[in-house]
């Protein structure tokens, strides 16, 4: 019995050694979708990517599943958003994984914020002003051009780890770089009846989305980020929107619907509802999928609101 | 300029002249041609010197045209002092996104620099509980302030220390370091630690999701499961998720008096423990934590050579709607525990009325379990209801407990609980109230073992 015993033991550990192979595909973990599928547009059939979020998460309330523990357990690299925005689940998930490839900072650990200048940046940090971003606003998938310096995080940090596909991930990042630029010459076109729009968010994650289409994000119905909001808040909220004739509710589609809905009604303000990742709607199936949306869905309700 | 250059074309042709009868009066006598060739020749040569001249006479022109050109007074440049084009402003914002892009992993690693970033993370947990029960009447119980450490140590290892200050004094809850670096998904942690037995056991009382620890952790496992000892944990290579642990320990339970931590002992005397868990993902709203724990003392130190064993099968359903996770959910957590050990027949003598006589061991059996439920209705609101029932050790009749609770979340650092007991146990019925207000400063982490 014994013998049979160790000889199951052997095996057991004999088995992660025996799946690695030469032709082996990069074991790849994204956080969120936006970022494999700019992992699958860098290195095609080069890697084999999941996402830990589906797209309708709050990217602060994923849920912590011991099954993502062996994904990233099984993975050659982990890529994250960054900017401490995974901070609810993925620091736990990584030391349940026990892969120390992909642990904070290491070669694996690839942090698709690195050549983002985030806005927002606290200059100081205290819980009496919320739930902070203690290095800036994390929102940083909602503006292209900032999408743009994710990918090129991405593409360096595979090639970091996989210096023998650097000519393959190159060849790719320029030409997915180029359909982005094609697409935001096009957005901002599009966008230019946004120009001066002011609009209200259930969180502060509009932020950059604003920026770069000419929009001014002027409030959150969060009293702070990650505060629900007081009566006395909304009543706050309310009087200003009125005072700055706030044209917009956005309400991310993860939060509660009927207390947007009531205060778009109640400032005569047009709600928009919009995923805050790709697959958080059917139509965001890809990163510039997901932008498209956005902007035209917001488009739409300017335009309704006129 | 003009006079120079036809000064030297002069010369020039003077010295060709000059040179061209000599040159061929230098032909040898014996080569002499015919005086009609040479004439020919001569006419070559002066056609040939001519077209040079007109070439020389066109290069001269040009230089003096350039010469004038660059000499005469400059016109105005065009006024730059105008509003910079959309297109230069895109120009110079791509720029300035550059030159930030590059630098700013420079900047952050400055920021790293600095000493004070390789302190620990440091937070401090207060929890405080107002209570009323029927014979006890009123109180408010500081039940602990909770210092928490963490921090990396190398490559290798990470360490974690919790010191709880209670009314009883200050304690090392736990201090432990933690490997991370070890090859196959093993991980060994030493020192002072909460031993990976059930569920609710490893939680510090704080992070309860109610008021009081449920009575049968109290009355089997005595409080938190916690050890001095080491154990070693192993992710299975595995699709299913599936953790198995073993440890030793000198003793596991917090206020587990019976046996002494301090003393040496022999191996048969310390307590040993196995634990499997798993996760099944029923669907991607829906999912289950089971686990199955045994910990096993084979000499307990103070019972005559009394073994223990203590088994426990813990089960969790959650139900948490991705796109609400915030705001909607569901959990229901039930841990079962079977205790079973040498006791005296007639249980331990009182403090101070110990006889001489020997005490006479039989085998018990105790069994006990928990049941909660507790749901989310906003991100604030959780009501939830709790069952607890537990067998005395000494097989005394058992305990039983309903206990419906309002969690209300302020923020997430900030909790009030209101919770209710209705308490029945042998010789005693007792109403309880309890007003739980529970708050974290500082560096705040989620844990992997707290979810």
């Amino acid at each position: 019995m014994t013998r049979i015993a160790l000889v199951l033991l052997a095996v057991l550990l004999m088995v992660p050694v025996s799946l690695k192979g030469a032709d082996r595909k990069i074991q790849a973990v994204a956080t969120i979708p936006d970022l494999a599928d700019m992992a699958r547009n860098i290195a095609g059939d080069l890697i084999d990517v999941t996402s830990l979020a589906t797209g309708v998460e709050d990217i602060h309330a994923v849920p912590m599943k011991p099954s993502f523990a062996v994904l990233l357990n099984r993975a050659d690299v982990v890529i994250l958003m960054g900017l401490e925005i995974e901070h609810a689940f993925l620091p736990a998930l990584l030391e349940a994984a026990r892969n120390p490839k992909i642990l904070r900072d290491a070669p694996g650990y690839i942090d698709c914020s690195v050549y983002v200048t985030p806005l927002d940046v606290p200059t100081r940090l205290d819980r009496a002003l919320g739930d902070q971003h203690p290095v800036g606003n994390p929102h940083i998938n909602l503006d292209p051009v900032r999408g743009k310096d994710m990918a090129r995080a991405l593409a360096d940090g595979l090639t970091r780890n996989y210096p023998e596909y650097e000519a393959t991930f190159k060849k790719n990042l320029d030409t997915y770089l180029a359909t982005l630029d094609a697409a935001i010459a096009r957005w901002e076109q599009e966008a230019k009846p946004l120009h001066g729009i002011k609009l209200v968010s259930y969180h502060p994650d509009m932020l950059y989305f604003a920026e770069r289409f000419g929009m001014e994000a002027v409030g959150t119905i969060e009293i702070r980020a990650g505060v629900d909001p007081t009566p006395g808040h909304i009543a706050e909220l309310q009087e200003r929107m009125r005072r700055e004739r706030v044209g917009l509710v956005v309400r991310e589609l993860h939060y509660p619907a009927g207390l947007a809905e009531t205060i778009a009604q109640s400032t005569g303000a047009t709600l928009v509802e919009l995923p805050a990742m790709v697959g958080g709607v059917p139509e965001a199936k890809d990163y510039l999928s997901f932008i498209d949306y956005n902007l035209r869905t917001v488009l739409k309700a300017v335009q309704k609101g006129t | 300029m003009r006079t120079t250059a036809q000064a030297l074309i002069a010369v020039f042709l003077l010295t060709s002249l000059c040179f061209s009868p000599s040159h061929v009066a230098a032909r040898p006598a014996r080569q002499a041609s015919p005086p009609s060739t040479s004439a020919a020749q001569l006419r070559h040569e002066i056609d040939a010197m001519k077209q040079q001249l007109q070439q020389m006479q066109d290069k001269v022109r040009q230089q003096e045209e350039t010469i004038q050109r660059l000499s005469s007074p400059q016109t105005p440049a065009p006024d730059v002092s105008t509003v910079p084009t959309p297109h230069e402003e895109q120009f110079k914002r791509e720029v300035k996104e550059e030159i930030m892009r590059d630098i700013k992993p420079s900047l952050a690693a400055a920021n790293k620099t600095f000493p004070s970033q390789f302190n620990p993370a440091i937070g401090f947990i207060i929890d405080t509980v107002g209570s009323y029960r029927d014979h006890e009447r009123g109180n408010f119980e500081f039940r602990s302030g909770e210092m928490g450490l963490s921090a990396n140590i190398d490559p290798f290892t990470r360490g974690y220390a919790i010191i709880n200050g209670t009314p009883e004094g200050l304690e090392v809850e736990e201090a432990a370091i933690v490997t991370t670096a070890l090859p196959y998904s093993l991980t060994v942690k030493g020192g002072r630690f909460f031993a990976d037995f059930g569920r609710l056991s490893k939680f510090h009382d704080h992070d309860l999701p109610f008021v009081n620890r449920p009575v049968v952790l109290d009355r089997f496992m005595q409080g938190e499961s916690q050890g001095d000892g080491i154990e070693v944990s192993y992710l299975a290579p595995t699709q299913q998720y599936l953790t198995l642990t073993t440890g030793m320990y000198n003793k596991i339970g917090a206020e587990n008096e019976r046996v002494d931590n301090l003393v040496p002992r022999d191996f048969s005397q310390f307590t040993y423990l196995w634990r499997a868990a798993t996760f099944l993902n029923l669907t991607d709203n829906n999912s289950i934590d089971l686990g199955a724990s045994y910990a096993y003392t084979p000499k307990v130190k103070i019972d005559q050579g009394g073994n223990r064993h203590l088994a426990g099968v813990d089960l969790t359903f959650r139900y948490t709607p991705l796109s609400q996770a915030s705001y909607r959910g569901l959990s229901w957590g039930t841990e079962f525990l079977y205790n079973h050990e040498n006791r005296p027949s007639d249980g331990f003598p009182e403090e101070g009325t110990e006889s001489e006589e020997p005490l006479h061991f039989k085998p018990r059996d105790a069994f006990g379990m928990y049941s909660y439920i507790e749901a989310r209705l906003s991100r604030r609101f959780y009501p939830g209801f709790l069952f607890d029932y537990a067998q005395g050790i000494d097989r005394a009749k058992g305990t039983t407990a309903y206990s419906p609770y309002l969690t209300i979340w302020a923020s997430e650092f900030q909790r009030l609980r209101l919770q209710y007991t209705r308490l029945e146990e042998p010789g005693n019925r007792e109403n309880q109230v309890f007003l739980q207000w529970t708050v974290a400063l500082g560096s705040h982490v989620h844990g992997f073992r707290d979810r």
